[in-house]
C-alpha cells in the first residue's frame, strides 16, 4: 500500500471517528474534540486528493577542473559558484535590481582588468582609504566586502579565476583567463596552506559545486 | 585446593542457575536503551565532526517539526493573548465596565501556565537542535551569539514584568491603574522583542547577507537586518492576534456550549462577541503584511519567489485560500447569527443583505481558490489545450486573487459595520446624508479594486504590484478608516430600538467559533511548511546546504497530515492549560452553588445543554422526539 | 409554495448545467475537478444561508430530519424513507467502487508550468544590447529554430506543434514569457525539457536542450527577438526599463 493511500486511510478513519462521537457521545467536550477531528482529517483528505510530488534535492555535481577544456567550462563553472558557494549574488546582481545591495556587476568584465578583479576579490580594502576623522589613529572603514579566500566563504584560487570567466563571459567579452593558469594557479596553492585548508571543497583537485539541475 | 575449586564450581552453577534470570534482565535493559544505543551508533565517534545526528524511527526533521511547531504556536498564543488582554484593559478602564477588565484578568491568569509552556517547548527545541543539527547550530551560533544574550535578557524582563502585571492586577486598581496598565504596555513591549529577535535567526535561514568582517556584534546586527526580517515581524505581529482573539473565541465557545445557568451562557456568549471581533479586526489588515512579506520573498531571490507562488508549493496556496476563505465565511457567519439571534426580530430586514454579502464572498472565493494550474485528466487537458483553462485560467494569476482578496476584505468590514448599526436608529439630522455619502463611496470603492485589478493584466508586472496592488490596498483601507469614526459619531446619537440580548445563540455558534481557531492553527501550520519548504534543500538559502537525508521537501498530502496532528496536539494542550487554569474557579464556583440551590433551567436540556429552549431549533426537534 | 430545500436544489442544478454544458459552448469543458470545487461552494453558500436564523433552519432542515426520522409517515412517505436509507448507501459504495477499481486512463496530474529555475540562472541579465540589429538577428534565428514549433506569429501554432502534448508554449499569452524574466527563457532555452525539475515532469517536455546546438549569444539574441515579435516586455524589478 502507498504512502498515500495509508494516510486517505487514516484521514478517513479520523473523520469516522469524529462522525461516531457526534452521533453518539452526548458529552459536550468530547463532541468538540469530534468535530475538530472531523475538520482537520477532511482537510488532510482533500490535500491528500491534489496529486502528490516532493521535491527533491538536486544531485551535488562535482567537477573535475582535469576535464576543463575550454573557457567556456571555466564560466558555467563560475557560474555556478557565483550563484551558490561564492555568495556573491546574496549582494551583487547582474544587470539592474531592486534588491541589490551592492553594485551591479553588469559588464564588470569589459571594464576591469582580471588582475584588479582578482585583487578586489582578495584584497577588498587595498584602495579603500583610511577614516581620518577623528583624534585617534586612523581606522578603516567597516567593509562591506569580504575576502572571499577567507573563511566564511572562502574560495580556493582556481574558484577565484571561474567566477572572474564567468563574469568576463556575462560582459560579453572574450574570456582572457587561460585553462593553463588556473591549473598553474591551482599547483601553486598546495603551498598556501591558508587557501588549501578551505573545508568546503575537501580535496584541492576538484572544485565541488553545488548545482540547481535534477537528477 | 579443593574448597577452592568447589567453591568456584558452586559460583559457576550458582551463576548458571541464574543465568535465565540475568539474561531475563539484560535483554529487558538492552531493550529499554535501545534508543539510545542506536542513537550512540550512529552518532559518529569524532564528535565535533558530526554534521547530524537521527532519531530513529520518527526522523530528526519529522520530530524537530512537531516540536518547533508548537513552539511557536504557543508562542503566538503567549504574544497574541497579552495584546488581547491589555485591549480589552484599556476598554474596561476608559468605558468604566467591569467586565472588560474582569475579561482581560481571566486572560492574563491563562498567561503564566501557557508562559512556562511555551519555555518548556523552546528549551526541548533547544536541545533537539543543538542535538540533530550541529552543523547548522553553530554556524548560526557564531553569527548570531551577541542576539542569544539579548534574548535571555528580554526573556528575564518579560518574566519580571509578567509577574508584577498578574499578581498585582488586584492590588493597581484605582489611582494606580496607570501603572498597571504602562506594565501591560512594558509586558507587550517585550514580548515583541522576544518574538522578533529569533525571528532574525529564522529569516536570515530564509533570506541570508553576506556579512563582513567586524567585530561580534556589528556581525550579529548585520545578519538581524536581512530583507524579510521586518516583513515576517509584522505579518507575525499581526497574526497573534488573530490567533489570540480566535481562541479566546473558541474558548468562549466552548464554555458556552457547556454552561449550564444563564449568567454563564451571557457571560460567554459575550466573551465569544469579543474574541471574534479581535480575531476578525487583525484578520482584516493580515492578507496585506502577507502580500509584502511574499513581495519581499520574490524580490530577494526569484527561485524562491517561484517556488512559492508558481512551482512546487503552487497548491499550497490553493489550500491556504481555502482555508481562509472557510475562516471568512465562519467569521461572518458569526457576525449574521448574531444579529438574528441577539436583536429579535430583526431576521427579515438583514436577510438580503446577508444574501448579498454571502454571494460576493462566494464569488470572491471561487475566483481565489481556482489554481492556475488545473488538476485535469487526460482527456480533460487535451480539450483544454494543455493544464491552463483558456477563459478560467485568468483566475489563477495574482491581479485576480489580490482583487477578490480585497473585496472580501471590504465585505467582511462591511459585515462588522452591519452588526454594529442593528437595532439602532440613527436620530442624528445628518444620518440620511452621512448614510448616503457611505453607500456611495462604498460602491466607488468597490468599482475601483475591481477596474485596477482588471487593467492589471494590461500593464507590465512591475507597475501592477508597485502601483495597483498598493492602489487597491489604500482604497480598502481608506474605507475602513474613514467609516469607523463616521459610524461610531452616526451611533453617539443613535437610539436603540432593541436591546441585544445575550446568551441565545444557537449550538452551531459555538462550534463555528471553535472551527475559526482550528482554521487560523491550521493556517499558521500551513505557513510553517511552506517557509522551511520555500528554502527547498538549503539549510541557509544558498550559503549552506542540507546534506542528511532529510533534504527532501515532502509532499503536501504528508505535510498536510502532519499540520493536522500538529493542529490537534496543540489544541489539546490548549485545553489543558486552559482546564488547569480554571480549576481554581471551579472549586469557588461550587462554594457559590452550593449556597444557590438548583437554578431553574441550570440543567443541560440536551447533549450539551441547548442554549435556549422553546424558539431553538434543535431542542424543539429533540423535543419533539421525547 | 416554493421552500428554501426546492429552491436550494434548482440553484445546484442551475450551476451544474451552467458550468458543465452552457460554458463549453464558449469556450473549453471545465475538467471535474473544478467543477466539484465551485459545485461545493455553492452548496456550502445554501446550508450557511438557510442556517442564519432559527426559523430558515426550520424551514431548511426541518422536513429533512422529519423525513429520515421516519415518525408519523405512512404509505409514500415511508416508502421514499426506506428508498433512500437503502439507496444512499449504495450510492457511496458504488463512488467509492468506481473511484478505486482500475481504469486503462491516466490518473490527473498536477504539472508545474513554471518550475523556479536553478540559482545559477536566476537574476542574469542580458548581456548584448537591445538595439536593432540584435532584434532582427534574434528573430532570425528564431526563425530557424523557434518558429517549426512556436510558430512564426509567436503564438505557439507552428507547423510541427500539433504533434506535441503539452503543446508548445504561446509567446503571445500574456501569461507566458510576460510574467517570466529574461534569465528565465535562457534557462528553459538552454537547458530545454530535460533540464526540468520533477515537479514540472521533464519527460513531458519535448524542448530540446539548445545548450548543445546554440552559442550563448544566440540564445539571448533569440529572446530579444522573441519579445519583440510577441510584442510582449520581460518582467523586471525597475520601473524605467
Amino acid at each position: 500500500m502507498s504512502e498515500v493511500a495509508l494516510l486517505q486511510i487514516i484521514g478517513l478513519c479520523v473523520v469516522g471517528a469524529g462522525i461516531f462521537i457526534l452521533l453518539f457521545i452526548k458529552g459536550m467536550f468530547l463532541r468538540v474534540v469530534g468535530f475538530v477531528a472531523m475538520v482537520l482529517g477532511s482537510f488532510s483528505l482533500i490535500a491528500l486528493g491534489v496529486p502528490q510530488v516532493a521535491s527533491l534535492p538536486p544531485a551535488i555535481e562535482k567537477f573535475d577542473l582535469a576535464k576543463v577544456k575550454s573557457p567556456d567550462d571555466l564560466a558555467a563553472i563560475g557560474q555556478k559558484i557565483f550563484f551558490s558557494k561564492g555568495q556573491c549574488a546574496l549582494c551583487h546582481s547582474i544587470g539592474p535590481s531592486h534588491s541589490a545591495r551592492c553594485p551591479d556587476l553588469n559588464g564588470i568584465g569589459a571594464k576591469l582588468a582580471p588582475e584588479f578583479l582578482y585583487e578586489s576579490l582578495t584584497q577588498p580594502q587595498a584602495y579603500i582609504y583610511l577614516d581620518f576623522r577623528h583624534a585617534t589613529k586612523p581606522e578603516e572603514y567597516p567593509a562591506r566586502m569580504p575576502h572571499i579566500n577567507k573563511d566564511p566563504i572562502g574560495l580556493t584560487k582556481p574558484e577565484i579565476f571561474s567566477v572572474i570567466a564567468f563574469l568576463q563571459k556575462m560582459s560579453g567579452e572574450p574570456i582572457s583567463i587561460k585553462v593553463e593558469d588556473v591549473m598553474d594557479s591551482e599547483e601553486d596553492q598546495t603551498e598556501t596552506v591558508e587557501v588549501a585548508l578551505n573545508a568546503n571543497s575537501g580535496s584541492t583537485s576538484s572544485v565541488l559545486v553545488e548545482s540547481g539541475v535534477a537528477p | 585446593m579443593k574448597s577452592a575449586n568447589y567453591i568456584q564450581e558452586s559460583n559457576v552453577k550458582t551463576l548458571l542457575e541464574k543465568m535465565p534470570t540475568i539474561f531475563k534482565w539484560v535483554s529487558f535493559l538492552s531493550v529499554l536503551l535501545l534508543p539510545v544505543i542506536a542513537l550512540a551508533a550512529g552518532a559518529d565517534t569524532k564528535a565535533m565532526s558530526v554534521e547530524y545526528r537521527d532519531v530513529p524511527g520518527i526522523g530528526s526533521r519529522n520530530l524537530v517539526w512537531i516540536v518547533a511547531q508548537q513552539h511557536l504556536l504557543l508562542a503566538g498564543f503567549v504574544l497574541g493573548v497579552p495584546i488581547f488582554g491589555w485591549v480589552c484593559e484599556i476598554v474596561g478602564w476608559k468605558t468604566k465596565e467591569a467586565r472588560y477588565d474582569k475579561l482581560a484578568k481571566e486572560f492574563t491568569k491563562l498567561l503564566t501556565s501557557a508562559y512556562a509552556t511555551t519555555a518548556l517547548f523552546g528549551g526541548i527545541l533547544l536541545f533537539l537542535l543543538i542535538g540533530l543539527y550541529p552543523k547548522l547550530m553553530a554556524y548560526l551560533t557564531d553569527m548570531f551569539f551577541p542576539s542569544f544574550l539579548v534574548y535571555c535578557l528580554l526573556f528575564l524582563a518579560e518574566t519580571a514584568t509578567l509577574y508584577m502585571y498578574w499578581y498585582g492586577w488586584d492590588y493597581m486598581q484605582g489611582n494606580k491603574k496607570a501603572f498597571h496598565l504602562f506594565l501591560g504596555f512594558l509586558l507587550n513591549l517585550f514580548a515583541i522583542g522576544i518574538m522578533i529577535v529569533p525571528n532574525s535567526w529564522a529569516t536570515f535561514q530564509a533570506s541570508p547577507v553576506v556579512v563582513a568582517d567586524g567585530d561580534a556584534w556589528t556581525r550579529a546586527w548585520m545578519a538581524m537586518q536581512n530583507p524579510t526580517w521586518w516583513p515576517v515581524n509584522i505579518h507575525r505581529l499581526i497574526a497573534n492576534v488573530v490567533l489570540g482573539g480566535f481562541i479566546v473565541g473558541a474558548y468562549a465557545g466552548i464554555r458556552y456550549l457547556l454552561a449550564v445557568s444563564r449568567e454563564e451562557r451571557e457571560h460567554y456568549d459575550w466573551m465569544g462577541y469579543v474574541g471574534n471581533f479581535i480575531g476578525v479586526f487583525g484578520m482584516l489588515p493580515l492578507p496585506f503584511a502577507g502580500y509584502w512579506l511574499m513581495r519581499e520573498v520574490y524580490q530577494y531571490n526569484q527561485q524562491m519567489g517561484i517556488t512559492l507562488m508558481g512551482g512546487f508549493l503552487a497548491w499550497l496556496f490553493i489550500l491556504q485560500a481555502m482555508l481562509i476563505g472557510v475562516l471568512f465565511l465562519g467569521a461572518n457567519y458569526y457576525f449574521w447569527m448574531g444579529i438574528t439571534y441577539r436583536i429579535p426580530g430583526s431576521e427579515n430586514s438583514y436577510k438580503k443583505p446577508i444574501m448579498a454579502m454571502l454571494v460576493v464572498l462566494l464569488l470572491c472565493l471561487g475566483v481565489w481558490m481556482t489554481p492556475h494550474t488545473l488538476v485535469a485528466s487526460l482527456a480533460e487537458a487535451q480539450k483544454m489545450g494543455g493544464t491552463h483553462h483558456p477563459l478560467l485560467g485568468v483566475f489563477g494569476v495574482m491581479s485576480a486573487k489580490m482583487t477578490v482578496a480585497n473585496i472580501m476584505i471590504l465585505v467582511t468590514f462591511m459585515s462588522f459595520i452591519m452588526y454594529w448599526r442593528a437595532g439602532k436608529q440613527e436620530t442624528a439630522g445628518w444620518a440620511k446624508a452621512a448614510k448616503a455619502i457611505m453607500n456611495g463611496l462604498l460602491a466607488i470603492a468597490a468599482i475601483a479594486v475591481i477596474v485596477l485589478g482588471v487593467w492589471g493584466y494590461f500593464v507590465p508586472a512591475i507597475i501592477r504590484i508597485n502601483y495597483f496592488s498598493v492602489a487597491q490596498v489604500l482604497i480598502v483601507g481608506f474605507i475602513m478608516v474613514t467609516f469607523t469614526p463616521l459610524t461610531a459619531l452616526l451611533l453617539k446619537s443613535a437610539k436603540t430600538t432593541t436591546e441585544m440580548v445575550w446568551g441565545k445563540m444557537p449550538i452551531r455558534a459555538g462550534y463555528c467559533l471553535v472551527l475559526n481557531a482550528v482554521m487560523v492553527i491550521l493556517l499558521m501550520s500551513l505557513m510553517g511548511y511552506a517557509r522551511s519548504s520555500s528554502r527547498v534543500h538549503w539549510h541557509i538559502y544558498g550559503v549552506m546546504r542540507d546534506t542528511s537525508e532529510y533534504a527532501f521537501s515532502p509532499a503536501l498530502g504528508y505535510a498536510a497530515a502532519f499540520m493536522s496532528l500538529n493542529t490537534f496536539v496543540y489544541c489539546l494542550l490548549v485545553a489543558f492549560i486552559f482546564w488547569v487554569a480554571t480549576l481554581g474557579d471551579k472549586a469557588k464556583a461550587q462554594q457559590a452553588q452550593a449556597a444557590v440551590a438548583d437554578a431553574p433551567g441550570g440543567a443541560p436540556a440536551m447533549a450539551g445543554g441547548a442554549p435556549s429552549s422553546g424558539e431553538n431549533f434543535e431542542s424543539g426537534i429533540l423535543e419533539n422526539h421525547k | 409554495m416554493r421552500g428554501p430545500i426546492t429552491s436550494g436544489a434548482i440553484l445546484l442544478a442551475g450551476v451544474f448545467v451552467f458550468l458543465k454544458f452552457i460554458l463549453p459552448l464558449f469556450t473549453a469543458p471545465l475538467p471535474a475537478s473544478l467543477i466539484y470545487l465551485y459545485m461545493t461552494l455553492a452548496f456550502s453558500g445554501i446550508m450557511l444561508y438557510g442556517t442564519m436564523s432559527a426559523s430558515s433552519l426550520e424551514s431548511l432542515m426541518g422536513p429533512v430530519f422529519r423525513f429520515l426520522s421516519g415518525e408519523g409517515q405512512s404509505g409514500t412517505g415511508k416508502l421514499a424513507r426506506l428508498a433512500v436509507l437503502v439507496l444512499f448507501p449504495l450510492l457511496v459504495g458504488w463512488q467509492t467502487y468506481t473511484s478505486l477499481a482500475p481504469s486503462d486512463l491516466p490518473p490527473g496530474e498536477n504539472r508545474t508550468i513554471h518550475p523556479a529555475p536553478p540559482g545559477e540562472f536566476v537574476g542574469l541579465a542580458n548581456p548584448y544590447q537591445n538595439n536593432e540589429a540584435n532584434i532582427n538577428m534574434g528573430k532570425g534565428l528564431y526563425a530557424a529554430y523557434c518558429s517549426p514549433c512556436h510558430g512564426a506569429n509567436y503564438d505557439g501554432k507552428g507547423p510541427a506543434a500539433k504533434g506535441f502534448n503539452p503543446p508548445p508554449a504561446n509567446f503571445a499569452d500574456p501569461g507566458t514569457i510576460a510574467q517570466l524574466q529574461e534569465s528565465y527563457l535562457f534557462w528553459r532555452i538552454k537547458k530545454g525539457g530535460v533540464g526540468l525539475p520533477v515537479e514540472a515532469m521533464p519527460w513531458k517536455s519535448a524542448m530540446p536542450r539548445w545548450e548543445v546546438e546554440l552559442p550563448d549569444e544566440f540564445i539571448w539574441k533569440i529572446i530579444m527577438g522573441e519579445y519583440d515579435g510577441a510584442h510582449q516586455s520581460p518582467r523586471t524589478w525597475e520601473e524605467d526599463d
